[in-house]
């Protein structure tokens, strides 16, 4: 990954951003982070999808958040979220394509402020899972940015950078959609699920995420610093 | 629940048991729910561990090893494991592994019993994996039928339509006549104070009085049926049916304790059985010729369909189906002794193999011999007996029972001979057992007399039961041949690529199914000198010796009529859709619910199989 992400995940940045940081985020950055050396079975973690009316960070919105928790490498049903979120411009056609969701869908629902009131807390302490995390990590960072005066930093595992560390080792030739979601639970051998919202996206992370680990950790003692982005 | 994990509902509905749970309960259980994965090779449970939850695969497979090692079970999507964990405080009882990469589903122990406690549908399902789960199983199946003429839970005594009317046996027959006339009754009991000695019936005063001029003042007794063939109170009225058309009678007196409480009559039976196996006996015996009875036997598959969807289990299908194929063989016998004459010494026709045992479906070859008297001489009454062979399997193939592809008929003169002969046949089966004649000549281990002088067979069957018993070498013989049947476990779906092989797209619920049972029952049979040759009553007899489990025969015969309903309602089907009845199932045609207690009974004859090594040994093979 490249140094600018590498300085952003790093502990001096922390400390510095952590001054910034008001409200919700400062009593995130109040909890310190998991510790890289822990045993990837007690870590818990946040598979965590988001749903945006585009793909740059700086100008399209949050439309939707999932996540659920991975907890004792078992995906926890019981801690699932879905949470729809206002976007303050109107919804592009395309991206309503894309998600089916509709201004008035989001009409009553809170606008991405009070979502990060409900997810900071829940986000503090754990460790975030996400198939391609630039974008939730982006828009996430965007938001806390605009409402809370600073950046958000989690340690952020990324199914898609395992998938491709698997693909580099066993010196594979690189297939075109070879990394998509779908394509690697498939491998796995996970069943094939509706791709219809950002919860479900997060399930489907987390459960490729377990496949992973089983994969490479059959003894369980692979520390979290190894798959970390 | 969040609609979002309707994916996961989705997926439970479609899968026994979950499918059974009401709506509510349903969407209420996947937020219960944990998810793991297991790689391909992974013990996910091991004997002794602790497992505080039920597993249902969502996707690979998995298999189930004892404790010693032995194959349970392979079970694949929408199964559950760690069951029995369930019911033994935690404890997994056996090892499961992955054998492909796994994504399970997990549900806490606590909510497992408390669904198991409000839903008794859901409980039967899982109630000890195995024998007390079929049972379960088929009685839900049955419950389905309800609306359906059950004659195998109607007890004889709901047949009873008024009460009896007799006479004392010193009547005249104009006495009886008048009784009979004022009363409305088409038959009627005669007395010796409170015993009962005769009977007669319309058609007896139309044939045996009218018919022949006799004088009405002479007493009825010298026209009754005399001690007539009678039936308790609480047999099923299957029975009656079955003893009814074994006799071609169409009254049975009912008798509790020898006092007569009733008849039953063929009208009282007919009004919930359509298609009468008792009138199809009786149409057989009035036939002169193979073609006609051909005729009456072509019922037979419309018969059977009636039998199965009036509720009927596969051990009464397969008596009166059984009782057809004697009527024909016992009816072509006397036309033989009408057209060659009278035997010159006497002879016993006795069936082998699935008539033998009465456990013929619509699908049956002839396996049949003849048992001569010691007198016989080869020279001088060789050609009779030729002649009555050639003429009975000659007619048999004509009314519909296809030689046996293997010559085991009594036109094969190998088996057309003398007492003697007969016993120097299994004195070398049993003294000098060779695996492959062994497996050949199974199906005189079954043999049952049709018609002739019985007693005939009778010494020969002591002498085979005293032998066969006390060699133990014959006996280990018996168990490899058994042994070669083997059980398709895990062959559904993903379960095709890990076994590999031919026959994987269809399952032989004969060779895989009906005659690993048949062949348990008859070691157990002849390891123990039990006289029976029909599964059933091999089976129920062998609970009370040690060389089975009373739960192992239970659940052996759990699995049997399992095994044997479905696949008596595979035929069916294919009956009513005007196909060839066969034996070859394709798992698809059955739900999940079918599938998965079709798998339970494969695993316990497994089980079986591996208990008869135990109690017999195995050799050749």
């Amino acid at each position: 990954m490249g140094l600018r992400q590498k300085i952003f995940d790093s502990r001096p940045y922390r400390q510095i951003i952590q001054r910034q940081a008001t409200g919700p985020l400062r009593a995130f950055y109040d909890i310190p982070p998991v510790s890289g050396d822990k045993a990837i079975r007690d870590v818990e973690f946040i598979a965590l999808d988001l749903e945006t009316t585009g793909l740059n960070p700086k100008k399209d919105e949050i439309v939707s958040i999932g996540w659920i928790l991975v907890r004792q490498m078992a995906v926890d049903f019981g801690s699932c979220e879905h949470l729809l979120v206002r976007p303050k411009a109107d919804m592009t056609e395309s991206s309503a394509i894309v998600h089916h969701i509709f201004d008035s869908h989001v009409e009553n629902a809170p606008d991405i402020g009070v979502a990060l009131h409900h997810l900071l807390p829940i986000l503090a302490g754990r460790v975030m899972i996400s198939h391609h995390s630039p974008i939730e990590v982006g828009f996430l960072g965007q938001a806390c940015k605009k409402y809370f005066g600073a950046h958000l930093q989690v340690p952020t595992v990324d199914t898609l950078i395992l998938a491709l560390r698997d693909v580099h080792r066993r010196g594979q030739p690189f297939r075109p959609g070879a990394l998509k979601l779908q394509n690697l639970r498939k491998q796995h051998n996970l069943p094939p699920y509706q791709a219809h919202n950002a919860l479900a996206d997060a399930i489907a992370a987390a459960e490729l995420f377990l496949a992973q680990m089983s994969k490479r950790d059959p003894k369980g003692d692979l520390e979290l610093r190894d798959v970390l982005r | 629940m969040t609609l979002e994990l309707s994916d996961i509902r989705d997926f439970l509905k479609r899968h026994h048991p979950f499918g059974l749970l009401p709506d509510g309960a349903l969407a209420d259980l996947p937020s219960r729910l944990t998810a793991r994965y297991f790689r391909k090779g992974s013990v996910i449970l091991d004997v002794e561990q602790t497992c505080l939850h039920l597993h249902i695969i969502r996707s690979g497979a998995v298999e189930t090893r004892d404790p010693s090692g032995n194959l349970l079970a392979r079970l694949s999507e929408g199964e559950c494991f760690g069951v029995r964990a369930m019911f033994r405080g935690g404890k997994a009882a056996n090892r499961i592994t992955a054998i492909e990469d796994c994504l399970v589903y997990q549900l806490p122990e606590q909510d497992f019993h408390a669904l198991a406690g409000q839903y008794p549908q859901f409980s039967y399902f899982f109630e000890l994996m195995g024998g007390a789960r079929l049972r379960g199983g088929m009685q839900l199946i049955e419950e389905r039928d309800d609306d359906q003429l059950k004659l195998m839970s109607l007890r004889v005594s709901d047949l009873i339509a008024r009460a009896v009317v007799s006479l004392e046996a010193t009547a005249t027959i104009r006495e009886a006549g008048q009784r009979m006339s004022s009363e409305r009754v088409s038959c009627l009991l005669l007395m010796a104070g409170e015993k009962i000695v005769g009977i007669i019936t319309d058609r007896d005063l139309r044939n045996r009085v009218v018919a022949l001029g006799r004088d009405l003042n002479e007493p009825v007794s010298n026209i009754m049926t005399a001690n007539p063939i009678s039936i308790r109170p609480d047999a099923y009225a299957f029975d009656a049916l079955l003893t009814m058309t074994r006799h071609n009678i169409r009254h049975l007196p009912v008798l509790d304790d020898g006092k007569p409480v009733g008849v039953v009559t063929t009208t009282n039976l007919l009004a919930r059985q359509s298609l009468s196996a008792v009138y199809m006996a009786g149409n057989i015996s009035k036939r002169d010729t193979a073609e006609g009875m051909a005729e009456v036997i072509a019922q037979v598959p419309e018969l059977l369909s009636h039998l199965i969807e009036a509720g009927a289990t596969s051990q009464n299908a397969g008596h009166i189906v059984t009782t057809l194929s004697d009527s024909t063989t016992a009816r072509l016998l006397m036309l033989a002794e009408e057209k060659f004459g009278p035997p010159p010494v006497p002879y016993v026709w006795l069936a082998g193999g699935s008539q033998g045992r009465q456990e013929q479906t619509a699908l049956s070859d002839q396996d049949n011999c003849l048992i001569l008297d010691d007198a016989y001489d080869a020279a001088k009454h060789g050609d009779y007996f030729k002649a009555m062979a050639d003429y009975v399997c000659d007619g048999l193939n004509v009314a519909g029972y296809v030689y046996c592809p293997g010559d085991m008929m009594a036109k094969t003169d190998e088996w057309r001979q003398p007492v003697r002969v007969w016993q120097q046949y299994f004195n070398k089966w049993i003294e000098q057992p060779e695996p492959k004649a062994l497996m050949l000549c199974s199906v005189w281990f079954d043999l049952r007399p049709i018609h002739g002088s019985t007693e005939i067979f009778d010494e020969l069957h002591r002498m085979i039961r005293t032998k066969a018993n006390g060699n133990r070498i014959f006996l280990a013989y018996m168990v490899g041949n058994a042994l070669t049947h083997h059980v398709p476990l895990g062959f559904f779906r993903n379960f095709v690529m890990i076994r590999g092989g031919d026959h994987h797209q269809t399952l032989d619920m004969k060779h895989n199914g009906v005659i690993p049972i048949v062949d348990i029952a008859r070691i157990h049979a002849l390891g123990n000198g039990i006289a029976s040759v029909n599964t059933y009553e091999r089976l129920h007899a062998a609970m009370q010796t040690s060389s089975i489990s009373q739960q192992g025969a239970r659940d052996l015969l759990d699995a049997y009529e399992f095994i044997s309903i479905t696949r008596l309602k595979h035929q069916t089907r294919q009956i009513r859709e005007g196909q060839a009845p066969n034996n070859f199932l394709h798992p698809d045609s059955l739900s999940a619910f079918e599938r998965s207690h079709l798998k339970d009974a494969f695993s316990v004859i497994k089980s079986m199989q591996n208990a008869l090594e135990t109690s017999f040994g195995k050799s050749g093979t």
